[in-house]
């Protein structure tokens, strides 16, 4: 009956901010389809969760039950199939993330429904869901349309769009577990902090690198401010480790590591060949240098023609601002 | 893991009794003052066959940079360097080598080149220019080898570019050839991936072989070494392009315009002189410039100090945290006053530039291959 | 152990400028380099330290074209047994799910105690075929995996999540698990090996020959339409921001915040 439902996802007590995020897709697609967005949370003790949830002006569905303590993808695909069969929702959302994607799919083969996963975009035009998607590197979108189906399933990307602000609370609805039965076959054991200390920069999710540029390394503060500002691993060029600025094994380039964070800043990197070829499979990158011609402006997506110290402080200052 | 019919080759393969343990290779490596390498020490103990698996598992096998310095200096005309070449085939084969060794190598198989590029995208460096392309039913004098690097690096494509323009105006019979040209195997062979090197030499022989060439001319001196030295059977002779360039020269074909007053010092390149024999027609062509004085490294031809861009060392990087040799050259250059080093190799041109980057002489110094030079000379 | 390793050809687009075929429902892949799916390649080498480290045999799965065969080939290399190579193009690739239910033809009637695959594919970046294949044989599955310890019957794995947490989850096999990037170092496969792996069994098989039929697996069956692929707006060319230092700098800053980078 045109109703959206998005599953807001959280961990360790914390709502995650894709759920947010997608309260700011639902409710338009939700008013075309002639419905409303209702927003669904699994949990064990989540009343402070669910009121947070309110402030944003939709219904939210509650199911408290201890079986739901972490996150278990059996546990959330069974209860979740019973809630189609019962709320029959138009749309069911999640976030496209860890957790998503670990149940959605099978959920989609379980109900024979369709997805779209790693969704960017939503509307509903003439009759018909729509969702984009992007592909190949993010250099091409595609334009995926559902037929028509009970329930449409779909996986929306994290950091695609900005939560919208909170609006008139609304009320809170509990609803009985559709646990009945204890899930057998998987068992969640525990959670393992990321370990600190050597870094793999293979596996960074988002990397400060550094080149020839930083002259010397009492000039390394404030890099490492931006990347404590911004949780980043550091890493360098061949000029930068030859320098000893940077330990050997961060060393990006063919004759280094190859390194595809979501977030690749080089500072002062003029971008040889052989460095490029280690960090192309970066997700977004942004270059700070002097020299407007330097290679590296060819694979940013960002870039400033500038001195890096003159930049850097302001914009540590200015993410921390943003960051709260 | 390791045939033991394998392993009684060794010896012989690398004619280890051969060896009178004279010590001039490991006397004359260059790469001895930054690496715990002792070349000698390893043809002497790799004789002992129980113990070339753990020879195979030191970390300096990788440090050579197969300069042939050694080779050079052997008086029984042995190859110390392929010993650890073959020590390095030993772990290939095993599959545990770095990624980074590895994805070069993978992609040699898959894109004909080590850079991990589409093969489809190898001739975009002819990007807007006049290009003959060879075809194998017209005979062609001057048959091109684009190096991998030369067509792949931004930084060193201005060597083909600058050669077609070149050429075009000397109105020579050439072509160069299309998209399926692969890889010469250089830096496979020294990375020690034996197999896939010749596959290489078998797969490259027959595709050269289809042209009718008076002589294959290469651009690299990586690619004019192996193909001289690895390949038996091309029907045509191979010449490195400074050659052809020589031979251009006194026929008055070359010209250039203006003065360049600049001190020039060439620097050898290990794969152009030492395995080459090259060393005189740089020089010419250098010299060929008006208002260039041509300056002379102390350690030059035959005793040329190695850049360590050969041996694969484009992939592995040394523990070494002592000077490297591009460094030192820079450093002798600037001592002798020079305003350019010239090189005629594209690895020479990455790691001396890159060593002069990091010595702060940006503003003081230029480091060309000589085609580069060539082309903001050249009248067009 | 018996495991099979679902492995896909992929282009690298991540550096070449990517363009649509006219039919505006494909690209054009003729300048692309192709290769295993990265994480693929870590599904692969992680069953060959299996197979190495408690004994068993590895199937390769794949669906694709005849070209695809030298990636085959590289598994097998490495130390994977077999192969089966579906070839057929009445399969709905944009779907994951009918990819998945092909997959689940080319296992089932097999005795199996692991499916492994890659978290993600490099060119559609769905992270769906995985858990989807898991539904489809109706056995256990995580995802997301960048360790796993074998136990008697049961596999204890280390999930990636989000800001490099993991969440560790105990499952019962057999299970299908998605492999991430990182959980191993890939081995090089040297061409001697290849060579040595023409000897082994690689079966080209279309849907027919796996008994699947077509219209369950095809456009028709498919719940989801790809209407058309564009060139989205914002060109991969660097955007340079300009202006003073400090405000070049709140720019970045806040381009960085909107796009969820930070």
């Amino acid at each position: 009956m045109g109703n959206v439902l998005v599953l807001a996802e959280h961990r360790q007590g914390a709502l995650r901010d894709v759920s947010f995020e997608m309260l700011a897709v639902a409710p338009g697609v939700a008013e075309d389809m002639g419905g409303e967005a209702v927003v669904l949370l699994f949990g064990s003790g989540i009343d402070d969760l669910a009121k947070k949830i309110t402030e944003y002006g939709l219904k939210v569905l509650v199911v408290d039950d201890p079986a739901f303590e972490n996150f278990n993808a059996e546990k959330y695909q069974m209860a979740l199939s019973a809630i189609i069969d019962d709320l029959k929702p138009s749309v069911l959302m999640t976030g496209h993330t860890a957790q998503g994607v670990d149940f959605m799919p099978a959920l989609a083969v379980e109900k024979k429904l369709p997805l779209v996963s790693d969704a960017v975009g939503l509307s509903y035009e003439d009759g018909t869901l729509k969702a984009t998607r992007t592909l190949y590197s993010g250099k091409v979108n595609a334009l995926v349309a559902f037929k028509p189906a009970d329930t449409y399933l779909v996986t929306f990307r994290e950091g695609t769009v900005e939560a919208p602000e909170p609006a008139a609370a609304a009320e809170v609805e509990k609803l009985d577990s559709p646990l009945k039965e204890d899930v057998p076959y998987r068992k969640f054991v525990e959670y393992i902090e990321a370990e600190v200390g050597d870094v793999d920069i293979t596996q960074s999710d988002v990397l400060v690198a550094i080149g020839r540029g930083l002259k010397e390394d009492k000039n390394l503060p404030p890099i490492e401010e931006l990347a404590a500002a911004i949780k980043a691993d550091l890493a360098g060029s061949r000029a930068a480790t030859d320098a000893g600025w940077i330990p050997h094994d961060r060393q990006v380039g063919t004759s280094g590591k190859a390194v595809k964070p979501r977030l690749y800043i080089a500072l002062g990197i003029s971008g040889a060949f052989q460095h490029l070829a280690g960090m192309k499979g970066a997700k977004t990158i942004v270059a700070i240098n002097k020299d407007p011609e330097a290679p590296i402006f060819t694979v940013a997506d960002y870039a400033i023609v500038d001195d890096m110290f003159k930049v850097l402080p302001k914009l540590t200052e200015k993410i921390k601002e943003l960051k709260g | 893991m390791l045939m033991s019919s394998e392993i009684q080759t060794f010896t012989e393969k690398y004619d280890l009794l051969g060896c009178i343990q004279c010590g001039r290779c490991t006397g004359g490596c260059p790469v001895t003052v930054r690496a715990n390498l002792n070349v000698r020490q390893f043809v002497n103990d790799a004789y002992d066959e129980d113990k070339l698996e753990e020879l195979a598992r030191l970390a300096e096998i990788w440090d050579c940079t197969a300069c042939h310095t050694c080779a050079v200096r052997c008086p029984k005309g042995l190859k110390p360097l392929e010993v650890l070449i073959g020590l390095r085939t030993m772990i290939v084969e095993s599959g545990k080598v770095e990624p980074t060794v590895r994805d070069a190598l993978q992609s040699v198989l898959l894109e004909g080149n080590p850079w991990e590029k589409s093969r489809a995208t190898r001739l975009d460096w002819m990007e807007d220019l006049d290009v003959k392309i060879a075809d194998p039913d017209e005979p062609v004098e001057n048959l091109f080898f684009v190096c991998c690097t030369i067509a792949y690096d931004p930084r060193v494509r201005a060597i083909a570019r600058n050669m077609v323009e070149l050429l075009n105006k000397a109105g020579v019979d050439y072509a160069f050839l299309p998209e399926d040209e692969s890889c010469c195997g250089s830096e496979v062979f020294t990375l020690g991936e034996e197999g896939l090197f010749e596959m290489q030499v078998e797969d490259s022989t027959e595709f050269l072989n289809e042209y009718q060439a008076g002589r294959i001319v290469t651009l690299s001196p990586h690619c004019f070494t192996t193909y001289k030295t690895h390949y038996p059977d091309l029907k045509s002779p191979v010449i490195h392009y400074t050659q052809l360039l020589v031979e251009l020269l006194n026929n008055g074909k070359l010209t250039w315009k203006g003065e360049l007053p600049k001190k020039i010092v060439y620097h050898d390149p290990c794969y152009l002189g030492k395995q080459g024999n090259i060393y005189d027609e740089p020089r010419e062509l250098l010299k060929s410039i008006p208002g260039v004085e041509l300056l002379e490294f102390e350690r030059r031809r035959e005793r040329s100090l190695c850049c360590e861009g050969g041996g694969g060392k484009m992939w592995v990087e040394s523990e070494s945290k002592k000077e490297r040799l591009s460094e030192t050259r820079i450093k002798d250059a600037r001592a002798l006053g020079a305003d350019v080093v010239a090189v005629a190799c594209p690895f020479c041109v990455l790691t001396l530039e890159d060593s002069m980057k990091g010595l702060g002489l940006e503003e003081e110094m230029r480091v060309v291959e000589i085609m580069e030079l060539l082309g903001e000379l050249m009248e067009k | 152990m018996k495991t099979f390793v679902c492995i896909k050809y992929v282009p690298d687009t991540s550096e070449a400028e990517v363009k649509l075929n006219p039919d505006g429902l494909s690209v054009d892949d003729s300048r692309f380099s192709f290769d295993i799916n990265d994480a693929d390649n870590y599904a692969v080498e992680e069953s060959v330290l299996i197979k190495e480290a408690q004994g068993g045999e590895v199937t390769v799965l794949s669906i694709g074209p005849k070209k695809s065969d030298v990636m085959i080939r590289m598994a097998m290399a490495k130390g994977c047994d077999k192969a089966t190579r579906v070839e057929d193009d009445r399969i709905a690739t944009h779907d994951p799910l009918m990819v998945a239910r092909v997959l689940a033809g080319g296992i089932k009637g097999q005795e199996f105690d692991l499916v492994m695959t890659g978290c993600m594919a490099n060119d559609d970046w769905h992270m769906a075929t995985g858990v989807a294949l898991a539904e489809e044989l109706g056995v256990n599955h995580a995802s997301m995996v960048n360790k796993l310890e074998l136990q008697d019957g049961k596999v204890k794995v280390h999930r990636e999540l989000e800001g490099g947490l993991l969440e560790v989850v105990e499952l019962d096999l057999p299970a299908v698990l998605t492999i991430q990037t990182g959980i191993n170092e890939p081995r090089y496969a040297p061409i001697r090996g290849i060579r040595q792996a023409q000897k082994k069994e690689l079966n080209v098989v279309s849907l027919d020959d796996l008994g699947i039929d077509p219209a369950e697996v095809g456009t028709d069956a498919s719940q989801v339409v790809l209407e058309k692929l564009y060139i989205p707006e914002v060109e991969s060319a660097a955007e340079f921001i300009e202006g003073e230092p400090e405000e070049k700098a709140e720019k970045l800053a806040s381009i960085l915040h909107k796009g969820g980078l930070l």
